[in-house]
């Protein structure tokens, strides 16, 4: 055969990676004065620091060209919090974590740049079409009884109900003590539970009355809340919140501390009692710690009956503060817990129990 | 089971991945080959990878390469990344100095894998030094891998230059990393440098780090190399009594020190029991209360962990029965016995048989703490507080009370403890059998020298536990 008579030059590649080199070379040779003028007067002001910053943007980027999972663009910030982190894992997950929010920060922006093309389309259409002469259809009003329902009247029609909940609503406490038990993470995940958390209060039929307690003013839990819902609306949430301790608020004998340690099955919801749900997202595995805060002033505790009507497979029996509420508010409505339960994650469980069959029981 | 997993890795691999030539393709072959799967958009990159695991031939890669090229103009550095990985493991070090020198011009600089692979191939070679270069290089951003360290060490010792190894060696150990064993036995093999050799093997003792097989050979070979003092090395393991079983020496004992046992009781109830938060593991009048209890009562001998003990047997109904035969042996001993248990167990039930339970309290003393309190913490409190001599009944390996302490040291002080002090149950406790304990070593597994002999525990198999220590030792003694 032709292919084995003519012997292959197998280190052609290497031929054309050298001269590229050496034509690049020539490039920065040329340009020398320009380019490096310029990146010289940019790291003027701060030169140590900035060169192990830049040590480490490098690495980022060779790390990137490599295929490793770290994000195309990074901020000064994201730079100096990845060069404090002192253990490759931290840095490499930390690395991880802004590529994923990265991706789906640009396939969110991909995504409206695609409907504004389309919105902007249709609108041509329309516009061609109006222009055409069929004015008549489309400048006709509809023959309707209500005005259209905005987004604010919606809103107008939750708060007056809030209002009403927190004159006349059963109190529900999120126990905000739990400050020194996370990390920066945690605390931004929790509060990002607390707004949705709110934003399920907010629209249920008969919400509770949200008591935001131990809330230190100007702490991390008080500093993020601002930065998410920004001062103006946080003044105005229709929420309590408080630095003063629950204990202060309520008579003792009507709290509950749910926590998924107790050792009390909360069989059924009782409207004269109060409960109290720790603001807590554990991800370094801290267990027994709501259980302990109870126990040090003596409370009542509860945890929810998974056990008893879900045939329970994976995670962990602490659930999130949004599907936390969304329960407490079913129950609260219809005192059914099979309808209350169906806001645990399917992914943990395979169903309801067969009704008539003996709850089961864990081991110790 | 390691291997099987890297088999079945390998496996997975090769279906979603593409079958590489068996020889070296023209540009025009790879085209078509290209093109017969659809021309996939990492072809090349996907292509090497599957060249790696099914370790193709140089060549065959070098055609990527070249095609690639051809076509692009240029290659992307994941591309000679994977290549370069390929070479390495392949032994091609020449290849590699190429690849280093084109990878040097063409990119500003070189990720921690290229720079670890070079350090890895470079070390092999004549260009060492350069490893070294390189291993600076690293520093700026990140700490080496031990194994970055271990490569270079080698590299040095391989050459002679023994002082940059072990200077090498003790910025390693500065920066707090644990040497792979591969160093350690590179530096056994150079015979030069006695006393830091030693201090090898004291570094191991401190650590409680145990030599495997190979590397106590190479202990073996080494002592018996010095020739101005006739060591001899045999392998053995250690009589029942704590002796040798070569040259009949008496171990050292795992008895603890005075001064040991009293920071290890300190730190037990300061972090075990204590913690940051007493309210995680009890309360505090429940702690007082317990206090109280032992302050009142005379030391213990025994203390036996009651729903532990209990639960030997699956047979649920039996769970008094078991506890009781147990503390009934122990009574037969002549042992002051106090069991731990949680109050439910007092309340009767199937399991916990009303008789049984008063017999047990006549027999022992009995302490039952809240059924939402952790029993173990008491346990090691009773325990460590009734003095040295006092033992505990559990199967638990205690890991999660371990990790707690603060730091190596205070757990491997534990796990020493722990070992001379826990009595765990052999096999099952049935009726009309008599109930049987697992001895307790009375030496230490850990490596010690005398004036004259060392006596080095080695891992003769890979699947010991981290609860477990090795069976087989290695003595060595010099003739006078």
């Amino acid at each position: 055969k032709s292919e084995q008579a003519e012997p292959l030059d197998l280190d052609r590649w290497k031929v054309v990676m050298r001269s590229q080199a050496k034509y690049q070379e020539q490039k920065v040779d040329d340009g020398l004065e320009g380019s490096n003028d310029g990146s010289l007067d940019e790291n003027g002001d701060d030169c140590k620091n900035s060169s192990s910053l830049e040590a480490t943007r490098e690495l980022v980027s060779m790390w990137r060209q490599a295929g490793k999972l770290v994000p195309q663009e990074m901020t000064e910030d994201e730079l100096r919090t990845l060069s404090e982190l002192t253990t490759k894992s931290s840095r490499k997950k930390y690395l991880k974590y802004l590529a994923i929010r990265e991706g789906y920060k640009l396939s969110r922006k991909e995504k409206q740049a695609q409907k504004r093309a389309e919105k902007e389309a249709t609108m041509k259409e329309n516009r061609d079409g109006a222009e055409e002469g069929s004015d008549q259809e489309n400048n006709q009003i509809p023959n309707s009884l209500f005005l259209k329902f905005w987004g604010h009247s919606f809103d107008r029609v939750f708060a007056w109900r809030s209002a009403q909940a927190m004159l006349f609503g059963q109190p529900l406490v999120f126990d905000f003590s739990y400050e020194s038990n996370m990390s920066r993470r945690e605390i931004e995940n929790t509060v990002s539970q607390l707004l949705e958390v709110e934003g399920w209060n907010r629209r249920a039929i008969d919400p509770f009355h949200l008591h935001f307690c131990n809330l230190q003013p100007d702490g991390p839990y008080h500093q993020e809340l601002i930065k998410r819902y920004s001062a103006e609306v946080w003044d105005r949430l229709l929420v309590t919140n408080t630095e003063r301790h629950y204990v202060e608020l309520f008579p003792k004998e009507q709290l509950v501390y749910l926590t998924a340690d107790s050792p009390n099955v909360l069989h059924s919801f009782d409207h004269s009692k109060i409960y109290i749900i720790g603001a807590l997202v554990d991800r370094s595995i801290q267990p027994g710690l709501s259980l302990a805060n109870a126990k040090r002033l003596k409370l009542a505790t509860a945890r929810l009956p998974l056990d008893e009507f879900l045939h329970w497979e994976i995670g962990a029996k602490n659930l999130t503060l949004d599907q936390m509420i969304r329960i407490m508010l079913s129950i609260k409505m219809t005192g059914k817990w099979e309808e209350a339960l169906t806001f645990v994650p399917e992914r943990k469980h395979d169903g309801l129990h067969q009704q008539q069959t003996k709850p089961l029981r864990t081991n110790t | 089971f390691g291997i099987k997993l890297i088999f079945m890795a390998k496996k997975v691999y090769a279906i979603y991945l593409m079958e590489p030539p068996d020889r070296p393709l023209p540009p025009d072959e790879w085209r078509k080959l290209k093109e017969s799967f659809g021309k996939p958009q990492r072809f090349d990159v996907q292509m090497m990878t599957s060249m790696f695991i099914s370790e193709s031939e140089l060549d065959v890669a070098k055609s990527l390469l070249t095609f690639v090229a051809m076509e692009t103009g240029t290659l992307s550095y994941e591309l000679l990344l994977r290549y370069l990985t390929l070479c390495v493991s392949g032994g091609h070090d020449e290849e590699v100095f190429d690849v280093y020198d084109i990878m040097r011009e063409s990119f500003h600089s070189l990720d921690t894998g290229a720079t670890t692979l070079f350090i890895k191939s470079f070390s092999r070679t004549d260009r060492w030094k350069e490893a070294m270069n390189l291993l600076d290089e690293i520093k700026k951003v990140f700490t080496p891998s031990p194994r970055n360290y271990g490569d270079v060490i080698s590299a040095a010792m391989l050459h002679g230059d023994t002082n940059t190894a072990w200077a090498l060696y003790d910025e390693l150990l500065e920066k707090g990393l644990s040497p792979h064993p591969e160093t350690w036995c590179v530096l056994f093999t150079r015979a030069e440098h006695h006393q830091r050799l030693l201090g090898i093997l004291l570094y191991m003792r401190n650590n409680q780090i145990y030599p495997n097989k190979m590397m106590a050979n190479a202990i073996k070979t080494w002592f018996e190399s010095l020739s101005s003092q006739k060591w001899t090395g045999s392998w053995t393991s250690p009589r029942s009594k704590g002796l040798c079983g070569c040259c009949g020496a008496e171990l050292e004992s795992i008895q603890l020190t005075a001064e040991e046992y009293q920071e290890l009781k300190e730190k037990v109830i300061a972090d075990v029991i204590q913690g940051r938060d007493v309210f995680k593991k009890t309360t505090p009048e429940e702690l007082e209360h317990f206090k109280e209890f032992v302050r009142r009562k005379p030391p213990f001998d025994v203390v036996v962990d009651g729903l532990n003990v209990a639960n030997v047997n699956r047979d649920k109904s039996k769970l008094s029965h078991t506890l009781l035969a147990v503390v009934s042996e122990l009574k037969h001993q002549g042992l002051t016995i106090l069991v731990l248990g949680r109050k439910h167990m007092l309340r009767p039930s199937m399991s916990w048989d009303r008789k049984n339970m008063s017999l047990i309290q006549q027999k022992a003393h009995c302490f039952f703490t809240d059924n939402i309190s952790e029993d173990d913490p008491f346990l090691l409190y009773a325990t460590l507080h009734s003095g040295y001599h006092c033992r505990f009944v559990s199967r638990d390996l205690m890991r999660d009370h371990k990790a707690c302490l603060p730091d190596g040291a205070t757990r491997r002080l534990f796990f020493k403890w722990q070992r001379g002090h826990q009595l765990v149950l052999d096999g099952f406790v049935a009726a009309g059998k008599r109930v049987q304990f697992q001895s307790i070593p009375s030496y230490d597994t850990i490596v010690q020298t005398t004036s004259d002999s060392w006596h080095i525990p080695y891992d003769d198999t890979e699947d010991r536990s981290t609860y477990e220590v090795p069976q087989r030792w290695l003595c060595l003694t010099r003739k006078p």
